[in-house]
């Protein structure tokens, strides 16, 4: 390393060494192209011993030449002593020399010794560094490896069961002798199948348990109920003494809370209760061949506030008072500000058509336990009755779109009688009134108030000649009863007549097309595009026979043109039409879930119902044989 | 017809009729070429069109590059379905199988190479191919269709070697499941069949409408575990049940798709995961609409059917995201994993209309090819 080095370091070693280098220099160079000489090298060969020990016998040979000179010097005498002089001067000058020399070599010895020293340090520190990188690495392995050892499985929380007793039980293709009696992992995982396979028993059994379970529940609360129910019975039965009385104590509880009730109902409203209830009474003694406990076809309710019918008979000082207050009211309200015409009339008409606070609620069952709910107010002011009606189903109807009005509570009751609209007021005497506060006509007010129906006051015992206005109004029972039987009878039939017809839309399949003819037809065939409404809506967008069929008269018109020059194409395209149509709904597939026969049995003769990806049905017809197949 | 309403000049007949077939087309089957720079598409008039992928996504394509570059008429009935080996287009519709080259495609011949019609057992109506898988290791190709049977053909040779027997309704979709090996086979029925392809026997049925999910599909723990500890996992859970069966709708199974452990397929009943070595259910996707394709894609289950929409389900059951594409139904999809060309790849989307949607970045439909 020095020796090839030091060619091009001595100058360098010089340079820095720094004050004896002057002199040397040139010398150096020439001796560098010269020969090969390393000053390097020497220093590796000398001893610094002998070095050190050179240079003091040096310092000590130069002392003593320099004390000899100077001796020489004092004694005078030039010529011999200049010889001596000189001699010394040379020996001085060589020593001075060497002690150059051993300098240079001191320094070049430093200067080894510390790049020695810094190349060892560098050595150390990089063993260092790995050595903390190794003992880093470690420390983390050690630390993945702690993680990876309590890792916990969720498996390992699950308390399976012994060994012996899972090669046992397990049965041979779970347990696997072979494999996992060798294999940990395998057998490990061959316990955790058995544990599933376990569970799952366990599961079903659990399952069944808790079903066994309910039923026992439910067959304990039965006999609970029936238990509960046998001691009244027994009461009943050990009274045998009062048997007809205690018979009668039951309804007649209930219908008098009725009764107190109608006591404070206007006439009209009170007659109609009166009849009614004595229908419905009647009603339910005819199927006395039932079971008592059955429900009846007819049931009659006083709906409204009590209170505010009594408040209608104030006694003579309550209104004394009252009048007093309103006065007070009245002045201030004057200071204010005075409530306008329109305002006032407004009020007077609202006064004029003002139902009495109760009304009566009828409710008639029909066969299919459709409910037609009734329910009759009477307007005090114009002596009449109104009612409002509303049917409820059993089961929810799913509305299409022409069916929409025939159970709407306007129209339901139209015309039960004929000429019976219920528009107009049937108290000649009311027109008067209505000239005062400027009505035209009830029909305005008919939604609000109800329908006044002809049946209706008939029913509450009001009868209206048509000839003349009447000032007293007077309710007749047997008017009432005489029309009761008749009236229950044709609104039974009314509301029958209309769900039905209701039903009957609903379950009509409607195929809309919308045709676009070009004026170059019939060269430019028309083109549809077909809505079903059957069971939901279905067009193109959402059913892929709808566009099947589209396809069939817009893609395939070319079959359909008839004889030349193929105008009758329209007329085929839609006879067509029609018998994919009836295709379509015959060949609807059937839901197992609901029960009943087919809507639309198949007459077409079909080779496969569902063909390709898309399920389309059987669309092309096959002329002569008449069977219809794919395209 | 919307160009009539654009042109002054009226139309010829000709016009009139491809734009009313253009109405009215559907595009049943997608394939992909060996070199991934292609798209064969086939639809109910029998045509197959052929998409150049690599012109269509560059950055220089015109409205030309989105048309096809060669269409010809493959079939006389619809082409329900398509396979491409890593030299040919296999294409199947009506009754018979034919092969293309796909070299001589790209050059505009279009000259079948070779046609072969499996053995049926009636004469009466032809029935139709629905769905075509091969077997590389074995070099089959296997058919399935409108006579209940899959049947299998030796590439090399081109006989049929067997029929397997079993479904009793006509079958809808195939898939392949390579460890066993098994073919899964799904039809209108209501069963899945799997059949082992080396003794040519049924292996087990799932009736997916006869079935309900137990477990509770948000509480799905880490798929890297096997499918014994997940089973287990779910178990431990406590589970409210779903029906797997819509009655509606009806039991057919229109797709199906296995990465070898699990199975996805739906149809008329609700798409359901299944976990094939236990034969349950696991999971039911919320999906009202019936599915006509399903497929695994990382770590998602891809699905279309009825609906505009491509929906992106997590394993867990939840929707991750409907794309919506440009037509009313989708029928069919095509990953184009091709190793060949990664510029072109891409999903497509083909379905009731004459478009096939194309989908760079699963999040949106980046453009459409149309016939």
């Amino acid at each position: 390393m020095s020796s090839e080095s030091s060619k091009k370091r001595k100058p360098k070693v010089i340079r820095s060494d720094g004050a004896p280098a002057e002199g040397k220099r040139t010398r150096s160079d020439t001796e560098q192209e010269g020969k090969y000489y390393s000053e390097e090298a020497e220093v590796d060969l000398r001893d610094p011993g002998r070095d050190y020990e050179l240079y003091k016998y040096t310092c000590q040979e130069l002392q003593r030449l320099m004390a000899e000179i100077q001796d020489l010097k004092s004694r005078g005498g030039k010529d011999a002593q200049a010889v001596e002089i000189e001699d010394r001067r040379i020996q001085s000058c060589v020593h001075f020399m060497t002690l150059k020399k051993l300098n240079r070599l001191a320094h070049i010895r430093l200067k080894k010794g510390r790049d020695q020293t810094h190349e060892a340090k560098q050595k150390v520190d990089a063993y260092h560094l790995q050595l903390q990188n190794l003992l880093y690495e470690v420390m983390h392995l050690q630390k993945e490896i702690t993680k990876c050892l309590e890792f916990k499985s969720k498996h390992e929380e699950i308390d399976l069961v012994s060994l012996e007793e899972f090669y046992k039980e397990a049965p041979p293709d779970i347990s696997k002798a072979e494999v996992t009696m060798g294999d940990p992992h395998q057998q490990t995982l061959a316990r955790l199948d058995w544990e599933l396979e376990q569970r799952k028993r366990l599961a079903e059994k659990y399952r069944e348990c808790l079903s066994n379970k309910e039923k026992i529940l439910k067959e304990i609360e039965v006999k609970k109920e029936y238990l509960s129910s046998l001691q009244p019975r027994l009461n009943s039965i050990m009274q045998a003494s009062l048997p007809v009385q205690e018979y009668l104590f039951m309804p007649f509880d209930q219908a008098h809370k009725q009764y107190e009730t109608a006591r404070h109902l206007p006439p009209p409203l009170y007659v109609l209760f009166v009849q009614a209830t004595a229908y419905g009474q009647a009603c339910a003694h005819r199927k006395s061949s039932q079971p008592p406990r059955q429900d009846k076809m007819l049931s009659v309710a006083i709906e409204g506030s009590v209170d505010e019918a009594k408040a209608l008979f104030k006694p003579p000082e309550d209104s004394q008072d009252d009048e007093s207050d309103s006065d007070a009211e009245e002045e201030q309200t004057t200071k204010r500000r005075r409530p306008t015409l329109g305002v006032q009339l407004d009020d007077k008409r609202k006064e004029m058509l003002k139902r009495h606070p109760l009304s009566v609620l009828l409710d008639l069952k029909c066969k299919d336990d459709s409910v037609l709910h009734l329910t009759f107010y009477y307007l005090m002011n114009l002596n009449i009755m109104t009612v409002k009606a509303r049917v409820t189903t059993a089961t929810e109807l799913i509305t299409p779109i022409s069916a929409g009005d025939l159970l709407s509570p306007d129209s339901v009751l139209s015309c039960l009688y004929p000429g019976d609209h219920g528009k107009k007021t049937p108290n000649p005497a009311n027109q008067y009134q209505f000239d005062k506060v400027g009505i035209l006509t009830l029909r305005d007010y008919v939604l609000d108030l109800g329908h006044p129906y002809l049946w209706v006051q008939k029913l509450g015992g009001l009868h209206f000649p048509k000839e003349q206005p009447q000032h007293t109004v007077i309710t007749d029972h047997s008017l009432s009863a005489s029309h009761m039987e008749t009236t229950m009878k044709l609104l039974k039939t009314r509301v029958q007549s209309r769900l039905a017809l209701h039903k009957q839309f609903a379950s009509l399949a409607k195929l809309q097309a919308a045709v676009v003819l070009n004026p170059g037809y019939s060269s430019i065939p028309p083109i549809f595009q077909l809505c079903l409404n059957w069971k939901g809506e279905k067009t193109n967008n959402n059913d892929d026979n709808i566009r099947a069929m589209e396809s069939e008269v817009n893609v395939c018109y070319k079959e359909l043109c008839g004889p030349r020059p193929g105008h009758q194409l329209l007329t085929n395209q839609l006879q067509r039409l029609c018998v994919l149509l009836d295709v379509y709904l015959e060949t609807e597939s059937h839901d197992d879930s609901v029960e009943g026969p087919k809507e639309f049995p198949q007459e077409k003769m079909c080779l496969r119902l569902f063909r390709g990806p898309s399920r389309i049905k059987p669309f092309k017809y096959n002329h002569p044989q008449g069977f219809f197949s794919h395209r | 017809m919307e160009r009539a309403a654009q042109q002054a000049v009226p139309l010829g007949q000709m016009e009139v009729f491809q734009a009313l077939q253009r109405l009215h087309m559907t595009i049943f089957s997608q394939s992909v070429s060996p070199c991934g720079k292609f798209l064969a598409a086939g639809n109910n008039y029998g045509q197959i069109a052929i998409f150049s992928l690599s012109a269509a996504l560059s950055s220089e394509a015109k409205e030309e590059s989105k048309k096809p570059m060669v269409t010809f008429q493959a079939h006389d009935g619809p082409v329900y379905s398509m396979v491409s080996t890593d030299r040919h287009l296999l294409s199947a519709g009506d009754g018979e199988v034919k092969a293309w080259l796909w070299a001589e495609i790209l050059k505009k011949g279009c000259k079948e190479l070779w046609r072969r019609q499996p053995p049926y057992r009636t004469s009466l109506e032809v029935p139709e191919i629905n769905a075509l898988l091969l077997v590389p290791k074995e070099n089959l190709l296997i058919l399935a269709g409108g006579d209940c049977q899959l049947h299998a053909m030796d590439l090399e040779t081109g006989t049929f070697m067997w029929a397997l027997r079993g479904h009793t309704d006509y079958i809808h979709c195939l898939a392949l499941r390579e460890r066993s090996p098994e073919v899964l086979s799904g039809g209108e029925d209501g069963a899945v069949r799997l059949w082992d392809l080396r003794t040519a026997k049924e292996v087990q049925t799932i009736e997916v409408y006869k079935h309900e999910v137990r477990a509770h599909p948000t509480l799905c723990p880490p798929f890297f575990l096997p499918g014994h500890l997940r089973c287990l996992h779910l178990l431990l859970c406590s589970p409210p049940s779903q029906e797997c069966s819509r009655p509606h709708n009806g039991r057919w199974i229109g797709c199906l798709a296995t990465d070898s452990d699990w199975m996805v397929c739906g149809g008329g009943p609700a798409l359901t995961l299944w976990h094939l070595r236990s034969s349950t259910p696991t999971t039911v996707f919320p999906m009202r609409a019936p599915q006509k394709h399903v497929t695994f894609y990382q770590d998602l289950i891809l699905s279309a059917g009825q609906g505009r929409c491509v929906n992106q389900w997590q394993l867990s059951g939840e929707l991750k995201a409907q794309v919506p594409g440009s037509s009313p139904g989708l029928l069919s999809l095509s990953l184009n994993q091709q190793p060949a060309a990664p510029e072109c790849k891409v999903l497509t989307a083909a379905g009731n209309s004459c478009r096939v949607d194309v989908f760079t970045n699963l999040g949106y439909r980046a453009f459409s090819l149309s016939f």
